[in-house]
């Protein structure tokens, strides 16, 4: 039947599932990259004035000294991460006293402002620089089709995980493509700030992302939050014909009907932070649950509104739970302890692929070659966080490895790469 | 789970307990409460077939707001409904889907022919019209751009 096929090892299902959440991640700086390399050919330095949140201190101007710069950015980036961390109380708190539908609402509500207005004009910048003859009927039309459908795939109802996961990816690049719009020194000093605050308020004990963790692990309750979610994979021979794989939240709960649409649809756009935590516990049915979650904050800071879409991102990791397993194979799943090498599932906050690309596209801006070092870095630093996750099993910040690593590779290419590469390529001696 | 004796040619795939079933069974005549044929794209990791059937319904009557892309997600989901034959899943389900899949097809004909005229036609066909109607210059009409 179907125990002629060879079992995964651990290596195989390890593997696929950092691929899964690798290439998500590429693809969306990619894209970024790709969108900033074609828009901001003209405008290089200081664009016209782009008043936001993130520049309400200090609007760097061209003519300024470096130590001016300097202390503008630092004066930005203080700003902008006491309005996430005032945000992300706010966040807590609504989720203490139980608002989850108007988290969700809201939620629901700013993914349409970015799908709509922000995937409008940038469909509009990409339409009046090539000059693609649509049609504003076609062009409204497609837009509303566009923003609607991804209101309903990322928060709303449940569609195919395909789908959910590209609108994650676009609105992640929408957000992106927003940030890289800030001037230079505020948007490195910000990457610096935004993976400081994100170590911060996941690992000590006050943080607004821990708590809001603990309050959703002592509920047993979703943390309604804009997250991208691998596909898990499932592993043939552990899925007994006619069984469900169903998501558990946070603990192996008895009753069988689910539940589980619910942990599924209840992924929606939020702010909060995203985080990975263990919670292991052998049950009924001698099945671990162990479920880590993410919480993304999301916060967009356009002066024109008030609310602001951010993500400070952490990994999380899901696992599947099966019922109605045979106790034979299960125990060996159940004990393999790091939890991938069940059929768990990889969540990666929304904030992550956000800084990830922000840091990418900034890089962009200055030569393809720093993209390149830039990339390597923040891939290998996503690997050792994910290492550290398997390791740690608990809630733990993406931002810090991935980002500190990408700023240094950058700062390294561009003092010290650079002349090395285009000094040889002048002396045709390499490249 | 009960063998049928007196079919030596019914094939007995398990006799595990309670979760075995006969996949694809096409002597299977009834429907298995426990079916493994999921009807989304997703397998088992979407939904099950009585949610599928509300689920379907409810994308269909959304669609109707001028949304054939929803028709289209919805088709794109239920995809394994569509390619087996009709008898497979709940009829309601393929009813919908199938409904919508037509639904997206006319809708796409419609808004592909006005916009390959559109462009391809250009101002040789419409005249003053065609820039009136060209998004670059609506957008520099209104302003739209300058939102960021």
């Amino acid at each position: 039947m179907d125990e002629n096929s060879k079992p995964r090892s651990v290596l195989d299902s390890l593997g696929e599932e950092i691929v899964r959440i690798v290439t998500p991640v590429s693809i969306c700086m990619l894209l970024v990259v790709i969108l900033v390399s074609v828009l901001n050919n003209d405008s290089d330095s200081s664009g016209p004035s782009f008043t936001s949140i993130a520049t309400i201190a200090y609007n760097e101007s061209s003519s300024d000294s470096n130590w001016d710069k300097l202390k503008g950015a630092l004066l930005n980036a203080l700003v902008f991460v006491v309005v996430v961390t005032a945000v992300t109380f706010l966040l807590v708190l609504l989720f203490y006293f139980r608002c989850t539908k108007f988290l969700k609402y809201y939620m629901g509500f700013s993914s349409f402002l970015v799908l709509g207005f922000m995937g409008g004009e940038i469909c509009l910048f990409l339409i009046g620089k090539f000059r693609i003859p649509i049609d504003c009927v076609t062009f409204a039309l497609s837009l509303f089709n566009f923003t609607v459908v991804g209101v309903l795939a990322v928060f709303m109802s449940k569609t195919a995980i395909i789908i959910t996961q590209v609108y994650l990816v676009v609105i992640g690049v929408l957000v992106a493509y927003w940030f890289t719009l800030l001037p230079e020194w505020t948007t490195w000093v910000l990457l610096v700030a935004m993976s400081l605050y994100d170590l911060a308020a996941v690992l000590l004990p006050g943080g607004p992302l821990r708590l809001l963790v603990e309050l959703a692990i002592s509920r047993d309750e979703d943390i309604p939050a804009l997250v991208y979610e691998a596909r898990p994979i499932i592993n043939p021979d552990s899925v007994q014909r006619g069984a469900v794989v169903q998501r558990r939240v946070w603990r192996e709960r008895r009753d069988n009907d689910i539940g589980s649409d619910e942990n599924l649809e209840s992924r929606s756009n939020l702010n909060s932070t995203v985080y990975s935590s263990l919670e292991s516990r052998s049950g009924l049915e001698s099945l671990p649950s162990i479920s880590k979650r993410n919480v993304v904050d999301v916060e967009d800071g356009q002066v024109p509104r008030p609310d602001s879409e951010l993500a400070a991102p952490l990994i999380q990791h899901r696992i599947n739970v099966r019922m109605n397993l045979q106790e034979g194979p299960s125990d060996d799943f159940a004990l393999e302890g790091i939890g991938l090498g069940l059929s768990g599932a990889i969540k990666l906050g929304l904030g992550d692929f956000i800084f990830y690309s922000v840091l990418v596209a900034r890089a962009a801006m200055y030569d393809f070659m720093t993209v390149y070092a830039c990339y390597l870095a923040i891939i290998a630093g996503l690997g050792i966080t994910l290492m550290l996750l398997a390791f740690y099993q608990k809630a733990l910040p993406a931002l810090p490895v991935s980002v500190l690593l990408g700023v240094l590779f950058y700062l390294l290419t561009r003092l010290l790469l650079e002349t090395f590469v285009v000094q040889c390529s002048i002396n045709l001696l390499m490249f | 789970m009960e063998a049928a004796p007196s079919n030596p040619t019914h094939n007995i795939i398990s006799t595990a307990p309670s979760a075995a079933i006969s996949m694809n069974s096409s002597v299977a005549t009834h429907r298995n409460p426990l079916r493994v044929d999921w009807p989304t794209v997703d397998g088992p990791l979407g939904l099950s077939e009585q949610e599928s059937v509300d689920h379907a319904r409810r994308f269909f009557k959304f669609g109707f707001l001028l949304l054939p892309w929803l028709w289209a997600v919805n088709c794109l989901y239920f995809w394994p409904v569509i390619r087996r034959p009709s008898s497979y899943y709940h009829p309601d389900l393929r009813r919908y889907v199938v409904r919508s899949a037509i639904g997206f097809t006319v809708f796409a004909v419609i808004l592909s022919s006005w916009a390959l005229t559109f462009s391809i036609g250009g101002e040789r066909l419409f005249g003053h019209a065609w820039d009136k109607l060209v998004m670059y210059n609506v957008a520099e009409k209104y302003g739209l751009t300058g939102w960021i």
